[in-house]
């Protein structure tokens, strides 16, 4: 979350935070929903110092929206959940991109299009590794 | 029914974090009255900060243990030598301290010769690519306020901006959002330079066409709006772009510290 990395990596990082809180909102809808999404993104802010509430209303609005679509996508194959998973973080890049817009500050074209498309091509190791922790601990 | 009534809450719950989150960004924004609630959360984070930096940390302390003799030998003659060196020229500067304070006397205006300062080490990087934000390890309870100078070796980073107990935030002189009031040593020219996003440069916007300015200047902090004290090293001219049209030129200015790449920072305690 903290760790410096060089300049160049910092626009292909993949949103770390976005990708895992997708799958637990996934996995156990009922336990982590729109209050664990809204605190998270809080906790967010704080560490990169963005306006208070610039990533909780992301993530809350990303959640929302898998929360109506947990069930079609659980029983999908992973190559279509992961395109299931671009969508949800372009919302939440679009959102994250207003924000700033409002404020007056644009958006580069690569660092909008670029975190998203990682994350769609890590989320089935994030998946397959996520799924055997919860079997592991049991969590349903 | 029941299904449709959760579903209900869920949306209803939705609106309600929504509402609420573009609340607190509007008054983060316009009032700062959050700032007690980020640095609340900020501290509870800071165990984390500590444990993620740690694999660096343990890094570098295994690599001064196993550095061999001769090493730490060559070192410490360096170090010795330099430290020699340093002391020489701090004499000289403790005789011209003393003629400048005499000639400021004379002249009937005050000005700090020295300034207090605190040693910090790098936490981390802020990930937020729009951003040029650093965390150090000092905080409230060691001195550090919000405004305090903030350089390294080679010239100044930038300023605190928030102050947790044990930690504070750096906004850098690179930030977009960030300008430094500067002035050319070689000319006397007072300007600003305002960061662009980029750990390398930062700009002068519409300085006149005349104005006297050559690639290798180096501007120092001019100490004008009171937040950085004068004379500390900036950065050094290296490229200057004309628009012939306006009659103004942009100068594009090479930051003297290494932005990308100190871990030790010091702050500037301004004398009250």
């Amino acid at each position: 979350m903290i760790l410096p990395l060089p300049d160049w990596v910092q626009v292909y990082r993949p949103n770390w935070v976005a990708l895992i809180l997708i799958y637990w909102s996934m996995a156990m809808p009922k336990r982590v929903g729109l209050w664990f999404a809204f605190f998270t993104g809080l906790v967010l802010d704080s560490a990169q110092g963005t306006l208070l509430g610039q990533h909780a209303l992301a993530l809350v609005i990303v959640v929302f929206f898998n929360l109506n679509f947990y069930q079609q996508v659980r029983v999908l194959a992973l190559v279509q959940q992961a395109m299931y998973v671009f969508s949800l973080l372009l919302i939440n890049q679009v959102v994250l991109a207003w924000v700033e817009g409002i404020l007056g500050r644009s958006t580069p074209v690569l660092a909008f299009f670029a975190a998203p498309l990682i994350g769609m091509l890590i989320w089935p190791w994030i998946f397959v590794m996520l799924r055997d922790i919860r079997r592991k601990a049991m969590l349903k | 029914m029941r299904i449709l009534l959760q579903a209900r809450g869920a949306s209803l719950q939705a609106l309600f974090l929504i509402v609420l989150s573009i609340s607190m960004m509007f008054v983060d924004h316009r009032f700062h009255h959050l700032e007690v609630v980020r640095s609340n959360i900020s501290l509870a984070l800071t165990p984390l900060r500590y444990l993620v930096s740690l694999p660096a940390t343990a890094g570098n302390w295994l690599n001064d243990w196993f550095s061999s003799h001769t090493e730490l030998l060559e070192e410490n003659a360096a170090l010795r030598s330099q430290g020699r060196i340093l002391n020489a020229r701090l004499q000289k500067l403790a005789v011209l301290a003393e003629e400048n304070s005499r000639l400021r006397n004379l002249l009937g205006s005050s000005r700090k010769i020295a300034d207090e300062v605190i040693v910090a080490e790098l936490l981390s990087v802020d990930q937020n690519p729009y951003r040029q934000f650093i965390e150090i390890n000092k905080g409230s309870s060691d001195g550090v306020e919000i405004g305090h100078a903030v350089i390294d070796d080679f010239g100044v980073m930038g300023q605190v901006i928030h102050v947790n107990p044990r930690s504070a935030s750096i906004i850098l002189i690179s930030d977009p959002e960030h300008a430094i009031p500067v002035q050319f040593i070689r000319s006397g020219t007072r300007s600003i330079a305002f960061g662009n996003g980029s750990t390398h440069q930062l700009e002068l916007r519409y300085l006149p066409a005349t104005a006297d300015i050559v690639i290798g200047d180096e501007l120092v902090t001019s100490g004008l709006g009171g937040r950085f004290p004068p004379d500390y090293p900036v950065a050094r001219v290296s490229a200057i772009n004309e628009d012939l049209i306006l009659g103004f030129v942009s100068v594009i200015v090479e930051p003297s510290a290494r932005l990308d790449s100190s871990r030790e920072v010091l702050i500037i305690k301004p004398k009250q």
